[in-house]
């Protein structure tokens, strides 16, 4: 997905791309892409936070910049945070570009490429034409204030404005102004945040809304559930794209010889003081060539064919290797030239070279970039795909791509996926938000255990409740995947399904019940059925974990249900006998003949207290 | 002389009847009076009145009810509001009876309301009269609550009222031709002395009246009572009693058809329903038509049986009590020509033909089966 936007962005300019692609990414028109907006600030700030372990403190603000006018009208849309803030430097480029190319991290998170926030800011530009305001301090004592365009056409930032002025706090605030309908929108993100700040107890996020309604969410938990860590992928989890980006990273280019990296050679030589001639640098680098690093065994190779000593190769720089017709061209400074030499095959530092630009045996490839590889199971899959386990990743082609990256899929022996990039909220911290949110008569959670679709690891996590301030009609569900709020499209979505194909009434819950359903996913790749992030697809592997979480949590609620059952009727009962027993009491005394009453008051009292029992 | 020594002796009858049914009652009350003050829940088993526990006693000629009897607790959530009910009925049959007051089912229903006894509607509260009843092991009447349908009885007989107002008051039923309604007060009156040699018990009131027209009366020295279809309680326990105390024998007139057989049938030896009652039947009562022979034999109009009539043939088949004598053979009949003919049939032959040559055929019969 990532490496085919990738290729678009490479054709197209940015603008384009975000036109054909608006609907996709929730910018279809003015209503949702004000909820989409905000979603993509708040959920980069959480993030940010996340990520260096900061309770989230999150003020968002909707204002009109005339107010009298009817919707859709020009919004300015402000999130602020105490994050760690972005360094000024990088600010032009992080806000004033369409990003692409962010590096490709195997951790939950909410949202993947930061591509989203980049969206709302040309959203807001092209609708309104203003530029994107960001504050930053990322020290605590400065602060940027940058007024930033972007030039579509280039995809360049141009900074209108930028001043700096002191502060005490770290954080992060972007406004933009945009076109937007609130009063379609409004329901949808006060939900938003409603429900964000129920699945983020540890963070205090407050709305300022365009009526001058203020929304206020404190944090009800101080500890922030522990960070996910960055793994490596997962070969069932990979595609021929993924391969090719992980071969062009694993690819060890020929060093960039500078005078840093000259200094380096000499030094690991130890001829940091000395100037020796070409051979007897050679000579002493066979000496010490296995306590040589390999960055220093490339030079030395490179040197053996260029037959240059230190200085010569001060006033040169490689250009290219051409394996195939055995050749290395590199450019003479001192005659401003491109000069070539032939690199005999038959020479014993041949092979350091070509090895370097040809890449890793494949064995080597899938245990040191792959989770849960080991060596044995490499070969195993070598020989499984058919590839010599020494076959070299740099030599591999299109053909034999696809053959790897199909045997990745169908090999049965990997281990199951690595949990520990999961962020999950856990039991703890879930059960007191339901509680605090819905003050409900019963709440049970439950975590399951990691699993996997496809090589990408997977959490669900549940929560169910009945009873208190719920509103009756239930099953109410509150869909969240990687702690984001899912709110448009449930009708297609997988926690639906499940919660739809259970039989309530198996479980004692019958009629209207009040009654709600907290459905957490987390995972690296959330399967969502479309850009928009709204709803998951029904993977097999994810529909039964939902299924074992909500099979566990309905039968808690069976019991409760039932014993409430037992001293609802318990009650009822006692009821009974205080209404009919006098009657019977009084029947009978004038059908016997008798003047009193027979004394039945302390049988109900004994009853009351055995149905209390 | 005679009549009133018999007069005395009778109303002492009727008066310890009435003790009897408040003693039973007073019975039942202390019972349930003494488990409360004891702190227990009060219980009585009412006999079931399930179709598996209605058996034929051969002996008595009757439906009675078998041993297996229902718990009732007060226990029991689900049966407190019914116990509850059944001590109302209990204790209103109980005022009913010592203030000699009648009551209907439907009064019984609103009667409840005033002491927040609440009955869904009038076939809960017929329900637990007829609980009532089998606990009692005595019919409603007993204890003063009569059905709505009426029917009637036309004849010589005297009778003294013992209804509060009418104590003493005496009555031939013979004085008003349209016949006298079969109620509370006729119910439980004393019957003191007739001239009628027979009770002939008819199903419809048409014929009834042209009976009472032609003197049927006088001619054969009978009493007529028009049963009204199928006949009410109260007018089987009055033919019991004109059986019984008065020494009359009861014959029964029907459609010739299988309804007919089977009024005759319940009047003879009670219907399943009234199972748990032993006081209803006149086991000497005699069926002399209209039989599905008689339609052959005197040419009468007929018209088709219908798809149920022919069912109901079949379940009586089944019915102990139609295993022998005219009830089997007749029923077979009935199958066999699967046609029927109404009493009126024989108005083809002329409107006296019924009272001029048929009944008397009949008297004659019923003497000798």
């Amino acid at each position: 997905m990532m490496s085919s936007i990738k290729e678009q962005f490479n054709q197209i300019s940015p603008s384009e791309f975000f036109y054909s692609n608006r609907d996709l990414a929730g910018f279809s028109n003015p209503t949702r892409s004000l909820y989409t907006a905000v979603r993509e600030f708040v959920e980069n700030s959480l993030d940010a936070c996340d990520q260096k372990g900061i309770l989230p403190e999150v003020h968002l603000t909707i204002k009109a910049v005339e107010s009298e006018k009817p919707d859709p009208k020009q919004y300015v849309l402000t999130v602020k945070d105490n994050g760690p803030g972005v360094y000024a430097e990088h600010i032009p480029l992080a806000f004033g570009t369409v990003l692409y190319g962010s590096k490709f991290g195997l951790k939950q998170a909410r949202g993947m490429f930061g591509l989203g926030a980049t969206m709302a800011i040309l959203y807001g530009q092209i609708t309104t034409n203003k530029p994107v305001i960001v504050k930053s301090s990322a020290d605590g004592k400065t602060q940027d204030e940058f007024e930033i365009l972007l030039d579509i056409q280039k995809n360049k930032p141009v900074i209108l404005k930028h001043s700096t002025k002191e502060v005490s706090k770290n954080g992060l605030s972007i406004s933009i102004c945009l076109e937007g309908d609130y009063s379609k929108a409004g329901t949808k993100i006060r939900d938003y945040v409603y429900e964000t700040s129920l699945i983020t107890p540890y963070a205090t996020i407050t709305f300022d809304d365009p009526k001058g309604q203020k929304f206020h969410h404190p944090r009800f938990v101080k500890e922030i559930p522990p960070p996910p860590t960055i793994i490596k992928p997962h070969p069932h989890g990979i595609d021929v794209e993924r391969i090719r980006r992980m071969i062009v990273e694993s690819q060890f280019e020929i060093p960039i010889i500078d005078d840093t990296m000259i200094e380096k050679v000499r030094k690991d030589l130890g001829l940091s003081k000395q100037n020796l001639s070409f051979i007897a640098i050679i000579a002493k680098a066979k000496k010490k060539w296995k306590t040589l690093s390999r960055q220093v065994r490339v030079v030395i190779a490179l040197m053996s064919f260029l037959k240059m000593d230190f200085e010569k190769l001060r006033k040169i720089r490689i250009e290219d290797l051409d394996i195939p017709n055995k050749k290395l061209y590199y450019w003479d400074f001192g005659d401003s030239q491109s000069k070539s030499i032939d690199i005999d095959p038959e020479s014993q530092y041949y092979k350091q070279l070509t090895n370097t630009v040809q890449g890793e045996p494949l064995t080597t490839f899938l245990t040191k970039r792959f989770q849960r590889i080991g060596p044995t199971t490499a070969v195993k899959f070598a020989d499984f795909a058919g590839f010599k386990p020494e076959k070299r990743m740099g030599t591999m082609t299109n053909q034999e791509l696809v053959q790897l990256s199909d045997s990745l899929q169908k090999f049965e022996d990997f281990l199951s996926p690595d949990p520990s990039c999961l962020a999950p909220l856990g039991e703890v911290p879930l059960e007191k938000g339901i509680k605090k949110f819905f003050n409900p008569d019963f709440t049970a959670v439950v975590q399951r255990p990691a699993s996997a679709y496809s090589g990408f690891p997977f959490i669900v996590e549940m929560g169910i409740a009945y009873g208190g301030d719920i509103k009756s009609g239930g099953p109410h569900v509150y869909r969240y995947a990687n702690r984001i709020p899912l709110l448009y499209d449930e009708g297609s979505d997988v926690v639906l399904k499940v919660v739809n194909e259970t039989d309530w009434g198996r479980y004692k819950v019958k009629g209207d019940p009040p009654f709600i359903i907290v459905s957490h996913i987390c995972s690296t790749r959330i399967p969502y059925k479309t850009a928009g992030k709204e709803n998951v697809a029904d993977r097999p592997e994810i529909e039964r974990e939902l299924r074992l979480a909500l099979q566990f949590l309905s039968r808690k609620l069976a019991a409760y249900m039932s014993k409430k059952g037992q001293v609802e009727m318990a009650k009822k009962r006692a009821n009974l006998y205080a209404k009919y027993i006098p009657l019977i009491a009084q029947f009978c005394t004038e059908l016997a003949g008798k003047k009193k009453e027979p004394n039945y008051k302390k049988m109900l009292e004994g009853e009351a207290i055995v149905e209390n029992k | 002389m005679k009549t009133s020594e018999k007069s005395k002796r009778l109303s002492k009858k009727a008066e310890e009847k009435q003790k009897n049914v408040l003693e039973v009652l007073q019975t039942h009350g202390a019972k349930i009076y003494e488990d409360l003050n004891n702190g227990q829940f009060p219980k009585f088993s009412v006999p079931s009145r399930s179709v598996s526990n209605i058996v034929y006693d051969k002996k008595l000629r009757q439906y009675i009810l078998g041993n297996s009897a229902a718990l009732r607790s007060s226990r029991n959530s689900s049966q407190l509001r019914s116990f509850t009910q059944l001590m109302w009925l209990a204790f209103f049959a109980n005022r009913l009876t010592k203030e000699k007051k009648s009551s209907t089912l439907r009064d019984v229903y609103y009667s409840s309301q005033a002491f927040a006894i609440e009955f869904e509607d009038q076939g809960e509260s017929d329900n637990i009269i007829v609980d009532l009843e089998a606990v009692l092991s005595k019919p409603r009447e007993d204890f003063h609550i009569f059905p709505e349908e009426r029917s009637s009885i036309f004849g010589d007989l005297n009778i003294e009222y013992t209804i509060p107002g009418y104590e003493g008051k005496t009555m031939n039923l013979s004085n008003h031709p349209d016949g006298y309604s079969i109620g509370p007060s006729l119910t439980t009156s004393e019957l003191l002395d007739t001239s009628a040699e027979i009770v002939i018990a008819i199903e419809k009131g048409g014929l009834f009246t042209r009976f009472v027209e032609e003197q049927v009366d006088k001619k054969f020295k009978s009493i007529i009572i028009n049963t009204g279809g199928q006949a009410p309680r109260s007018t089987r326990t009055l033919l019991k009693r004109l059986h019984d105390e008065m020494g009359l024998p009861i014959i029964v007139l029907t459609d010739g058809d299988v309804y007919g057989e089977h009024i005759a049938m319940v009047i003879k030896s009670g219907s399943a329903n009234a199972a748990h009652l032993r006081e209803l039947t006149v086991p000497d009562a005699k069926w002399v038509g209209v039989w599905a022979t008689d339609i052959e034999k005197f040419k009468l109009p007929t018209i088709p049986m219908t798809e149920s009539d022919i069912k109901r043939c079949y379940d009586l088949q089944k019915d102990p009590r139609y295993q022998e004598g005219i009830w089997k053979k007749e029923l077979d009949v009935f199958l066999r020509i699967k046609r029927k003919a109404e009493l009126e049939a024989f108005s083809k032959y002329g409107l006296t033909n019924i009272t001029d040559k048929y009944l008397p055929q009949k008297l004659e019969l019923a003497k000798s089966i």
